[in-house]
Parts: structure tokens; C-alpha cells; sequence
């Protein structure tokens, strides 16, 4: 030590005092560091760069307003207000004395509140002590009556002069006014003509960044009533699930979002940026207003959070935006977040959760999409979903296989479909990534041809009953295209067509000639429900030569090359091998191979057909015999959006992005993915086959799968259907079961068919409110005796054998789409008016409805339906609409408006009257109307 | 190298390897506690340290948020624990010279005031602290996760930094011995300390040599059976708590292959060839023997050695009983750690029907 200290001291004071300073400075930056690190926040700069989009957008509506307003009438009114100020200034004695008078009245009128609310205290609390006083007998009751009595008088009085004063008040402020008038108009002109101007630069003042701004701002006093804060919304009625508790959810997205809900904005980058679609979402009149729904009740991610740009759990939409964002934002993925924001482009994912129960949902159109995809794959019929139980198994039947295929057709079928049809909905289990080594393939083999016996062993017997006399193939092909076949078949021979249309209820049919025989052929097209009384093939009512037509062009495609494959027989070895792995699964080996050795070979085949049947779950998607009631073999989707991530199987496939939808896409694009690079042995190889479905399927299915989520909502929340909307929706399940949507547009939905013909007006008609259209009761017979309706169209509405209750179904749709659910009343005798069956006649005539509605008025072929049967199948509001209007509800229609805009055609009758014409008309044509069906039938349509 | 450090790193070789370093070090702690031995170390360890920061996975284990306070940890601990050794190193030599340990030197036991001395430096403390926590607290932010999610845990779900080396040792005890009995102990023992310890030497200066069991026991307990399982919870314990080495990416899918058998199955099927009895005394009879030969058989043994004997000598019976049986407590943890790796020995005595499991 150099210097020497004082004693006692171990320490130069000096020195401790430098350190203290030192550390107390070091201590106080510190402590500023902690008020700017609370300060600065990164929402904040995006407020204030929003600040100044807001001021430009403002700025840019102040000049426009200000151009449009009108100067010669500015400089008008500002020259007559001077000349009003001239003119008042002239009266101001007046109205100083008026201003007198006025300040008089009003000192009364506050003397006279003050003594009028004493009085009126006075009233009440004698009234009660009265009260009590005199029902317990008080003695003082009487003298407290008197008093009570005479402060209600007091009271009265008072408020009548009270009345008086203000009477006199208004009046000497009407003297004024009219003293000023000219001032007073001129000045309210002014105002009106520039209150765009002004409350636009009243909202531009509000953006100024002056002194007060940057108190209200600063850091310290922001806690007070800062301007830039944090915007959030909260909701009742949609909650977080917190693990332990519901918590209303809260999304504060729009703090940096914040045009998010106001037009306007669309031309801004993110976050700036209106929302796309404010007419459904987010706007003030949409069905999804912000404030009820808020941002992450659809987008998903962690609505509440603000610290950062990841905090949100944003979802980058590929990996470029991902570099980019890393690079802006300093991006992480988020971390254990249950449901991170879904992606641009799968945002409809987030309709499934509240929109519940429905077949499709309005406008969201990839998840409807998706679900159309869904149902072509067949996706249910392994899968579990709620809301898709009451769907058919998506493949044909096979109990009575062995009449319509050969055996070989089958099995190098199931090997391979593709290879017989490249339209083929039947997925591919064999030949596969994970299942084409030799020793796999011929285990494979082995199953097919156990799998083939079995099925053949349950088949049942079956004969068609119609009889192949050949016909012209031709014919047959046109027959195809114009009848209707192609609403729900892709055809060979009509590919472009086939490929617009889209169809997918039934099989894409090629090379049918190497499938089936003539026989079975006829017998199908003839009566479908003959073969099997489960499909929803319709009958066309062909006639036998048409039939046979069909039948002729259908056998003529064939498919050589399929034709002469070869299937390999049955290796019995392995058939054995494979056994003993099933019977050894509880049971040691010696005992599973002496299980097997005292079956007869048969009896090993079909053991192994009934096992293999079972391990790919055929029955899932076919009904066959001996699996009834057996659960479909894939797991449940209801709720795999809420899987946890790590509860998926990435196996050894790391270029797979590490999402849910990352996953479900690359498994749908190859199933068998997951076993690359895996050691297996045979029985517990992947078996979900390949679908083979495009890249833009696979896309549109994983959006609809990742809404299916588990998240609870509360009732009030979600998307509850109304009594109508569910018996609608009950129809819309009968409609889609047999694919009548395949044909006709409902309501501006499906109608696959009209997009292959070039007229709209020759393809099956749209169906437009169809439940105000027709009578329910006549509709509901329709459906059971279809008969032609419009004589020009060559496509033909089918006969499906619906039951009662999906007849029922499907006209309480329409009925309740439409919100009609009355019936007409036939009995009514058409009550005229005088002289209106006359004009009716003559309009009749001059508008020459005959001339296309032909039938029963002349012999000229008819375009258009018969109007006799107007009254059994129309409703008259809807005919009344229909006339008025005709391309109001069908564009395209080739009816013609007679009463365009309101002016008839016919200026005679009823003077032109629009609406007199259109009703005499209607009931014209409910007079002429008959009961009768065409083919004269009318045991249906009497009275009981 | 990556290979050799992350195969190295698996307790199975690394704890006897660390214990072996252990003794090394306190064995020559007098080369150890030179200054020169410091700077060596340190001209070692930092390049060693950036390399080892270039890894990336590495990298991610040691800036994790939560893992931070175990490297301030394993830093102040290498510096404290060199600093004593060194004193000792200084005062030992000095003893041995007879010149006495250097706090007794009469500059050293000159009186100072308390303020401003002590309590003046007192407050610098409290502020440097402070200003040393703020800042962490800003640059780190706290790491919260998730709201806890019953139906996703976290994996691994890892305890407080300072718990991690009784986590650790939920990998070879049942938790009523990991989680309740032995840091109940710890605690005891701790508290027992004073009252068993009553050597005076060392009272107010540095010195190895004058108490060696004090020093030995405790150093083993804190470097061996503390630090080092907090270091291997929190660096080297990955999903599932499986075992990942420093470079080693934390492969969720890792799979360790692992069996245990309990000692009564090793005693009745592998080596007498019968079944289990089902007297569940009889069944775990060896385990029980065996505990009780260690618990109430080796302290006597023990007390008869030369080392019994001079602590006995010492301190007396009652505070050599307490002493050797926590002595005794704290080595079952290494002995069973080795059983494991050696015998994948599940427990030595095996009573899930009570609950009770050794």
C-alpha cells in the first residue's frame, strides 16, 4: 500500500466515494434503459408509420373534397352573409334590448328551478312522514297533512311559473333569430356546403404531431392517455381455451393492423392493408363484424400478443416470405402454440369450426372444394369425420361381383387400377415406395389372389335379365353426351368435356368392353337398381334400342393392353408364411403352423382373403360380406387440426415442412412416405394407398382437414343453423347423395354438367328458388313419376327410386330455401274481375304466348312448356314474378320480357297497365290449367 | 473430435471421469492453486470455449434463456473453487513452513471500522448486484413459455436450474428416494454440519490440509453429486430426458435402448433359476439384507478402521454415527448410478406394491 490510510480504515474514502458515483450513475442509466426498453415498442413505429398513411390518405381526400366544392356558390353565400351582417349590425339596438330582456327572464328561471326542486323535496318527504303518521294513528298526522297539502300547492304554482319563463325565454330567442335571419341561413349554407371539408380537416387536426401529442406520448406520462396504444377487441361469446379456464378471447392484431376494418386502405402493403374482403368479414355490416369475432376466431395464431412480430404466430406462406420475414422482423417460428395463424391461402380453414354440420359452406370455396375432393377420394369411408356418417361408402358394392367381372379383371384391377383406368377413384396399395421389394411384392401377390377368393366365395348369384341384341355405337355415343350420363360419368370418347364437367360420382368410363359383358351391360343401363339395390345410378327410362345403343358404344371401348395382362397364381408358400405371422400374434409359431396345417387349402385362402380384406380395410369403402358393422380402418379426422404437431410422423422425410398442413399435404401426395428410410417388416408396412391425387387436391383437402379442430366455443359463438337451415341442409344431403347437383345448379351452387354445353338453356335446367317455383305436392310426385316438362331439351331428368322421407327431404329443401312452405289451394275458383278475362284473352293473343308454349293451342312444335300444366306445377306469386321479369331469375332465358321497365308491349288492354296485364295473365292461365299429368293420370292429384 | 466429446459426455463416462478429475484435482491441489495453473487453464479454456460456441447445436443449449444462470454457475464455481484451493495451497505451504496461515499475519488482524468500511462497501455491492440483474432481466427476457397445457407437455419438462441435479437423480432412484427422502437429507445434513463438525482448525483462514474429510466429503458432495448433475440435466439431457451430447442435435425420435431388472429378478430367476416367491419380504430379502448391511453393519466396521477411529477419537460416537450414515446416504447415490450403468440394476430393493422402492 502507498499511501498510508488513517486507522482504523481499510478503505481511502475518497476513492469509495468515486466508486459510489460511478456505480450511481452507472445505476441511473440503468434504470432509464428500463423506461426506454418499456417505451419502445415495436408496435408503436408501425402506429406512427400508419399515422402518416392516415394524414396522406386524409390529405388526398381534402384536396378532392375541397375540388369539388362548388366556389361561385361559396362566394355567393360568404357576399349575401355579409350583406346579412350589414343589415343585423343596422338592428343592433334591438336586439341588444331583446338580449336584456332575456338575461332578466333567465335569473327568474333559475330562481324559480331552485325554489320549484326545494319544493318538490318538500312534497316527497312530507308525503311520507304523512303516510307513516297516519297509518300508526300519529298525533301529529293532521298538522302534517295541512303542511304536506300546502307545499303541494306551493309546488303546482311553481311549476307553472317555471312554464311561464320558458315560454317567455324562447319566444324573445325567436325575436332574436329573426332579427338575425339573414346571418343565421346564409351561415347554415355555408356550413353545409363545406362539412365534408371540414370534418376532414377536423380529422387531419387530430393527426398532428404538436406539443400535446408528444406529452400525451411521452415515456413516463403515457400511462395517462397516450394516443399511441395498444387496440384491442374483446369477445364474449368466443373463448381461449387457457387449459384450466375459458377466457373471452382478446385480439389486439388491429394495434398494428389499423385500417384492418375501414375501405380505403386496399392499395397499402401489410399491415396497412384493408381486410380483402370487408363485405364478409371484419366490416361493420358483415356477418363477421370485428367486434363480435375479432381476427384469430378464423386466422388462428395468438391474437392477444403484441411484444413482437413472432409473438403473434404468424405463418409465413412459403419459405421465401419466411427468409423474408427473418431478414424484416428478426422471424422465429412459433413455439408450442396450439393453433399458429394458418397460412395465406388456408385462412378458410377457420369456417370449420363454427360452421358446423353443414355440407358445404357458403363462400368458402377451397374448403368446399376440398370436401368435393374429399368425397371423390373417399376419404371418409377410412376416416372417421363427424358431420360425413350419414355419407355411402364410396365404393360400388361388391356382393355380387362375380356376375359383372372376371376374376383376373379383378386382381390386376386391385394391383394396379391405374393401369385399367388413369381416371381411376380406386387408390393404388401395391407396387408402391414402400411395398415394390420383390419379397413384398410377391407377399402382395399372394394377398390379391386370397383376397380375389375371398370375395368370390361371398359374391352372391346374380343373372342379368335383359338380353344384348347390338346397336349402333354411334347413336350409343350421342345418346351418352345428350341424355345426362355425363352429370355424374367422365366418358372416353368425350375427354374435353369430361375433363370440364368434373364428374365424379360415378367411374370414368374406358375401356368398359374389357370389363364387363353385354348382358350384364343392358341390364344395367336398363334398371341399375337390379344389380344393386344399393346405387344411386339413376334409370334414364331408356328404351331397349337405346339401351342397346349405349351398350354397343360402351363394349367398344376396350382396353388391350389391360386385357392381356397376366395375374401370378397364388404362391401357396407364402400364403402359408403370411398365416403364420397372423396366427402367431398370440400364439407361438409351432402353434400357428399347426393351426394351419389342419386347414384344407381352401380354407387357407380364404382365411388369408378375409385377413388381407381386413388389413387394407377394402370394406371401408365396399360393402362386403362378413364385415358389417366393422369400424372403418383409418383414424379419425374429426379433430386433427388440434393434433399436436409432434404427435405426427415426420419418420426420416425432413424436407417436409415441420407443419400440420405441411404433413397432411405431403401425406396425401404419398401416403407411403413415411416408411422411407424405416426398417419394417411386412405386416406393419404403411397401408394408406396412393390416391394419386394433383398437387391442387391435396392443397384444397389439407385446408379442409386443418379446420377440423377441437376448439370449444361457446353456443352464442358459433354458426347455428335455424330450423330452416336445417332442413335445408337435410335436402342438401339427399341432393348430393344422388349427385342431382351433378345436373342442376341450386341456388347458383354446382351444376358440374352445364359447363359443357355452350347454351345454358339446353343443358338441365338451374334451379332458382325453386321451392317458390313449384307446389310442393306436385314436386314430391315428380320426384317418383318424372315426366318431361320442357320439349326441347334432348337431356333427361332420370327416375331414382328416392324413398318417401328423401322425397320429403328434398322438397322441405327447396320449400324452406325458399321460405314457402304453404300449398296451393285448387278448389279456388279464379275470381274475375269485369273485363279482365277479356283483356286476359287479348293479351294472350297479342303477346302471342303460343306461338313457343304450342301445345294444346296449335300443332307447331313446342320450345317451351305446356302451359296447361301450369296451374298442377307452378305457384301463381312465382308465375306473377316470372312475367314480370323473366331474365331477372334466368339471364339466359329465351322467354321474353314484355313488361321491360315497367312498360307493357300491349298498351291497350287495362291502358297498359303493367300490373293488371300480369295478373290477368296468371289467372288466365290457372282458368286454362288442368289437373291431369300428361299421361292422364290423375288418381295422385284428387281430392281425398 | 464432435464425436469423441459427445461420446465422452455420456454420464456413463463421464461421471467416473469427472469423479476421477475430482481427485486429481484435490489430491495435487497445491499445483492447482497456482497462479500459473490459473492462467494455463484459461489460455486453454477460452479458445476451447469459442469452438465449442461454433457449433450450433451447442450454441442453442448455452444462449438458451433458461440455461444462462448454469454458465455464470460454472464459471464463478471454477473461480471459487481455483481461489480456495489456492489460499490453501498458500497457507498449507506456510504452515508446513511454520510461519502460520497469512490471515493471522498481524497487518491482516488490524481493526477497521464498520461504516464506511463494511457497510459502504455493502451498498456498492447491492447496487452493482442490481444493476447486474436489470440488465440480464432486459437483454434475457424472462423465458417464460406456454400457459401449461395438461393434455401437451412440455419435452423435456425440465425443473429449475437449481433442482436439475435432484431430477437427474430421478433417473436412478424412485422419486420418493430422489425427490423426498435424499434432498430431505441433503437439507439435514447441511443443518447438521456445525453441530458434527468441531474441528476448530481453519476458523477465519484458508487451509486444505488441517480438515481433509471436511474438505473431501463436501467438495465430492457439491462438485460431483451436485454440480456436475445440474450441468447434465441442463446441457446434456434433451426429449424424453434422454441423454444428447454437447454437439448433438436434439432428435425428438432418439431412441436409447434401455432395460432394467431389478435385483431380486437377477437373484431368483438368474441366478437361483425358480420363480418370485410371492411373500413380497421373502422376494426382495437379498435387497433388504443388502441395505441393511450398509446402513446399520458398515458404520461399526467402519468406526473399527483407523479412519473410524480418529474420527471417534475426534468427535465422539454419537457425531461418527451421524456422520457416516450420511456419509454412507450420499455415496448410495454414485454406487447406485454406477449399478445402473454397470448391471442395469433397477432398484435393489423393489416394493412398488408400498411404494417403496431403494
Amino acid at each position: 500500500m502507498s499511501k498510508k490510510l488513517e486507522p482504523g480504515m481499510a478503505y481511502d474514502t475518497k476513492k469509495l466515494n468515486k466508486v459510489f458515483a460511478f456505480l450511481s450513475i452507472l445505476f441511473l442509466m440503468t434504470t432509464v434503459w428500463v423506461f426506454l426498453d418499456d417505451f419502445i415498442r415495436p408496435w408503436k413505429a408501425v402506429q406512427l408509420e400508419g399515422m402518416q398513411i392516415k394524414k396522406q390518405k386524409l390529405e388526398e381526400s381534402l384536396a378532392s373534397a375541397e375540388k369539388e366544392l362548388d366556389k361561385e356558390e361559396l362566394a355567393k353565400l360568404e357576399k349575401n352573409l355579409d350583406e346579412g351582417e350589414k343589415l343585423v349590425v343596422s338592428r343592433s339596438k334591438e336586439i341588444a334590448k331583446l338580449k336584456r330582456e332575456l338575461d332578466g327572464v333567465r335569473v327568474r328561471i333559475k330562481e324559480e328551478v331552485i325554489i320549484n326542486g326545494v319544493l318538490n323535496s318538500k312534497v316527497s318527504a312530507y308525503t311520507f312522514n304523512y303516510g307513516v303518521a297516519h297509518s300508526k294513528h300519529a298525533p301529529g298526522a293532521d298538522k302534517l297533512f295541512v303542511e304536506m297539502k300546502q307545499y303541494k300547492k306551493d309546488f303546482a304554482a311553481s311549476s307553472d311559473r317555471l312554464k311561464r319563463y320558458k315560454g317567455q325565454e324562447k319566444k324573445i330567442n325567436r325575436e332574436i333569430d329573426k332579427l338575425r335571419a339573414e346571418v343565421l341561413v346564409n351561415e347554415k349554407a355555408i356550413k353545409d356546403l363545406k362539412t365534408k371539408v371540414d370534418l376532414t380537416k377536423l380529422a387531419l387536426n387530430k393527426l398532428k404531431v404538436d406539443p400535446v401529442f408528444v406529452v400525451r406520448n411521452a415515456p413516463f406520462l403515457d400511462f395517462l392517455d397516450p394516443t399511441l396504444k395498444i387496440q384491442q377487441v374483446v369477445m364474449e361469446n368466443i373463448t381461449d381455451d387457457r387449459y384450466f379456464q375459458h377466457v373471452p378471447k382478446v385480439d389486439r392484431c388491429m394495434t398494428c393492423h389499423m385500417f384492418i376494418d375501414q375501405d380505403g386502405y386496399e392499395d397499402q402493403k401489410n399491415p396497412y392493408k384493408t381486410h380483402p374482403d370487408l363485405d364478409l368479414m371484419v366490416g361493420l355490416d358483415s356477418p363477421h363484424p370485428m367486434k363480435s369475432y375479432g381476427c384469430t376466431s378464423c386466422h388462428g395464431g395468438e391474437g392477444h400478443r403484441v411484444n413482437d412480430f413472432s409473438a403473434a404466430a404468424h405463418t409465413p406462406r412459403n419459405e421465401k416470405q419466411k427468409q423474408e420475414w427473418i431478414e424484416k422482423y428478426n422471424y422465429h417460428p412459433p413455439h408450442k402454440i396450439q393453433k399458429p395463424m394458418f397460412k395465406v391461402g388456408h385462412t378458410q380453414a377457420g369456417c370449420v369450426n363454427c360452421h358446423k354440420e353443414v355440407e358445404f359452406i357458403p363462400q368458402a370455396t377451397i374448403v368446399n372444394e376440398g370436401r368435393m375432393a374429399m368425397e371423390k377420394y373417399g376419404c371418409y369411408g377410412c376416416h372417421k369425420i363427424e358431420g360425413w356418417e350419414h355419407k355411402r361408402k364410396p365404393g360400388p358394392d361388391l356382393v355380387r361381383i362375380a356376375s359383372k367381372i372376371s376374376k383376373e379383371f379383378f386382381k390386376n384391377w386391385v394391383w394396379e387400377p391405374k393401369r385399367f383406368n388413369e381416371h381411376a377413384m380406386m387408390p393404388s396399395f401395391f407396387g408402391q415406395s414402400n411395398n415394390s421389394q420383390p419379397d413384398f411384392m410377391k407377399k402382395n401377390i399372394a394377398e390379391v389372389n386370397a383376397m380375389a377368393e375371398f370375395i368370390w366365395s361371398k359374391s352372391e348369384k346374380y343373372k342379368p335379365d335383359v338380353k344384348y341384341v347390338g346397336g349402333d355405337k354411334e347413336k350409343g355415343k350421342e345418346l351418352i353426351s345428350t341424355v345426362g350420363c355425363m352429370g355424374c360419368h367422365g366418358v372416353e370418347g368425350f375427354d374435353e368435356a369430361s375433363e370440364k364437367v368434373g364428374a365424379y360420382a360415378g367411374p370414368y368410363l374406358t375401356g368398359t368392353g374389357s370389363k364387363v359383358d353385354a348382358e350384364w351391360l343392358v341390364t344395367w343401363l336398363k334398371k341399375p337398381k337390379h344389380y344393386s339395390p344399393n346405387t344411386i345410378m339413376p334409370s334414364f327410362r331408356l328404351t331397349n334400342k337405346e339401351a342397346n345403343d349405349i351398350a354397343a358404344y360402351l363394349l367398344s371401348l376396350r382396353n388391350k393392353k389391360f386385357e392381356k395382362l397376366k395375374f401370378e397364381p397364388l404362391d401357396t408358400e407364402l400364403r402359408d408364411e403370411m398365416l403364420v405371422t397372423y396366427f402367431s400374434a398370440f400364439d407361438t409359431i409351432a402353434v400357428a403352423k399347426d393351426k394351419i396345417s389342419r386347414m384344407s387349402e381352401k380354407e387357407k385362402t380364404l382365411e388369408l382373403g378375409y385377413r388381407s380384406v381386413g388389413k387394407y380395410g377394402c370394406y371401408s369403402c365396399h360393402n362386403i360380406d362378413g364385415f358389417e358393422g366393422r369400424a372403418p380402418i383409418g383414424p379419425e379426422l374429426t379433430k386433427v387440426g388440434s393434433k399436436p404437431l409432434t404427435q405426427f410422423g415426420f419418420g426420416h422425410e425432413y424436407d417436409v415442412e415441420h407443419s400440420r398442413d405441411g404433413w397432411i399435404k405431403a401425406h396425401l401426395l404419398n401416403p407411403k412416405r413415411w416408411d422411407n428410410g424405416v426398417d419394417k417388416p411386412f405386416k406393419d408396412l404403411l397401408r394408406m394407398p396412393n390416391l394419386y391425387m394433383t398437387d391442387d387436391e391435396a392443397e384444397k383437402i389439407t385446408v379442409a382437414l386443418i379446420g377440423q379442430v377441437a376448439d370449444y366455443i361457446p353456443l352464442a359463438g358459433v354458426k347455428r343453423l335455424d330450423a330452416n337451415e336445417k332442413i335445408a341442409n337435410e335436402g342438401m344431403k339427399v341432393v348430393n347423395k344422388y349427385n342431382c347437383v351433378g345436373c342442376h345448379q341450386v341456388d347458383g351452387e354446382r351444376g358440374d354438367i352445364l359447363k359443357m354445353y355452350d347454351d345454358v338453356n339446353e343443358a338441365p335446367p338451374r334451379l332458382v328458388e325453386e321451392g317458390h317455383r313449384v307446389q310442393s305436392d306436385w314436386f314430391h310426385h315428380f320426384l317418383k313419376e318424372v315426366y318431361p316438362i320442357r320439349p326441347w331439351l334432348s337431356v333427361r331428368m332420370p327416375s331414382f327410386e328416392l324413398s318417401d322421407k328423401e322425397r320429403n327431404k328434398i322438397v322441405a329443401m327447396f320449400q324452406h330455401k325458399a321460405g314457402k312452405r304453404s300449398f296451393i289451394d285448387h278448389d279456388e275458383v279464379v275470381k274475375w274481375e269485369p273485363g279482365e278475362k277479356a283483356g286476359a284473352k287479348k293479351l294472350f293473343n297479342s303477346l302471342a304466348c303460343a306461338s313457343c308454349h304450342t301445345s294444346g293451342f296449335n300443332n307447331d312444335e313446342a320450345s317451351a312448356p305446356n302451359l296447361y300444366f301450369v296451374k298442377r306445377r307452378l305457384r301463381p306469386t312465382w308465375v306473377e314474378k316470372w312475367l314480370k321479369n323473366p331474365q331477372a331469375i334466368y339471364p339466359e332465358t329465351v322467354m321474353p320480357n314484355f313488361w321491360e321497365d315497367g312498360e307493357s308491349v300491349d298498351t291497350e288492354v287495362f291502358g297498359g297497365d303493367p300490373k293488371k296485364q300480369i295478373e290477368a295473365l296468371t289467372k288466365y292461365l290457372y282458368e286454362i290449367g288442368t289437373m291431369n299429368l300428361p299421361d292422364g293420370n290423375t288418381k295422385y292429384w284428387s281430392k281425398p | 473430435m464432435k464425436e469423441l466429446i459427445n461420446w465422452v459426455a455420456d454420464p456413463i463416462r463421464s461421471f467416473p471421469i469427472f469423479s476421477i478429475l475430482f481427485f486429481i484435482v484435490m489430491k495435487y491441489y497445491r499445483i492447482v492453486g497456482t497462479k500459473k495453473f490459473a492462467w494455463i487453464f484459461t489460455a486453454i479454456a477460452i479458445p476451447a470455449f469459442f469452438w465449442f460456441m461454433s457449433d450450433p447445436n451447442f450454441f442453442l443449449i448455452i444462449t438458451f434463456p433458461d440455461n444462462i444462470p448454469i454458465s455464470i454457475l460454472i464459471v464463478s464455481i471454477l473461480f471459487f473453487t481455483w481461489f480456495t484451493l489456492h489460499k490453501c495451497a498458500i497457507n498449507d505451504q506456510r504452515i508446513e513452513d511454520g510461519l502460520g496461515p497469512v490471515e493471522a499475519l498481524p497487518e491482516n488482524r488490524e481493526k477497521v471500522w464498520c461504516w464506511p468500511n463494511l457497510v459502504y462497501t455493502e451498498l456498492f455491492t447491492i447496487i452493482a448486484g442490481t444493476v447486474f440483474l436489470i440488465v440480464w432481466a432486459i437483454i434475457f427476457k424472462a423465458p417464460l413459455e406456454e400457459p401449461a397445457n395438461p393434455t401437451w407437455a412440455p419435452n423435456p419438462a425440465k425443473a429449475p436450474w437449481y433442482f436439475l441435479g435432484l431430477q437427474e437423480m430421478l433417473v436412478y432412484f424412485d422419486p420418493w428416494m430422489a425427490g423426498v427422502v435424499l434432498p430431505g437429507l441433503v437439507v439435514v445434513g447441511l443443518i447438521a454440519i456445525p453441530y458434527i463438525d468441531t474441528n476448530p482448525k481453519g476458523n477465519g483462514y484458508f487451509t486444505f490440509k488441517e480438515r481433509p474429510i471436511a474438505i473431501w466429503g463436501f467438495m465430492f458432495g457439491w462438485l460431483v453429486l451436485w454440480i456436475y448433475l445440474i450441468i447434465v440435466g441442463t446441457f446434456l439431457r434433451g426429449p424424453n430426458w434422454t441423454f444428447y451430447g454437447p454437439f448433438e442435435y436434439w432428435d425428438f425420435h432418439k431412441v436409447v435402448a434401455e432395460y432394467n431388472v431389478n435385483l431380486s429378478e437377477f437373484l431368483w430367476v438368474k441366478w437361483l433359476n425358480t420363480s418370485m416367491p410371492a411373500n413380497l419380504i421373502m422376494r426382495e430379502m437379498l435387497g433388504i439384507i443388502i441395505t441393511a448391511l450398509y446402513v446399520f453393519v458398515l458404520p461399526p466396521l467402519i468406526a473399527a478402521s483407523d479412519f473410524g477411529k480418529k474420527i471417534i477419537e475426534k468427535s465422539g460416537q454419537i457425531r461418527y454415527y451421524i456422520f457416516i450414515t450420511l456419509l454412507l446416504i450420499m455415496m448410495s447415490l454414485p454406487i447406485k448410478m454406477v449399478l445402473r450403468w454397470l448391471f442395469s440394476l433397477k432398484y435393489i430393493v423393489a416394493l412398488p406394491e408400498w411404494e417403496l422402492n431403494l
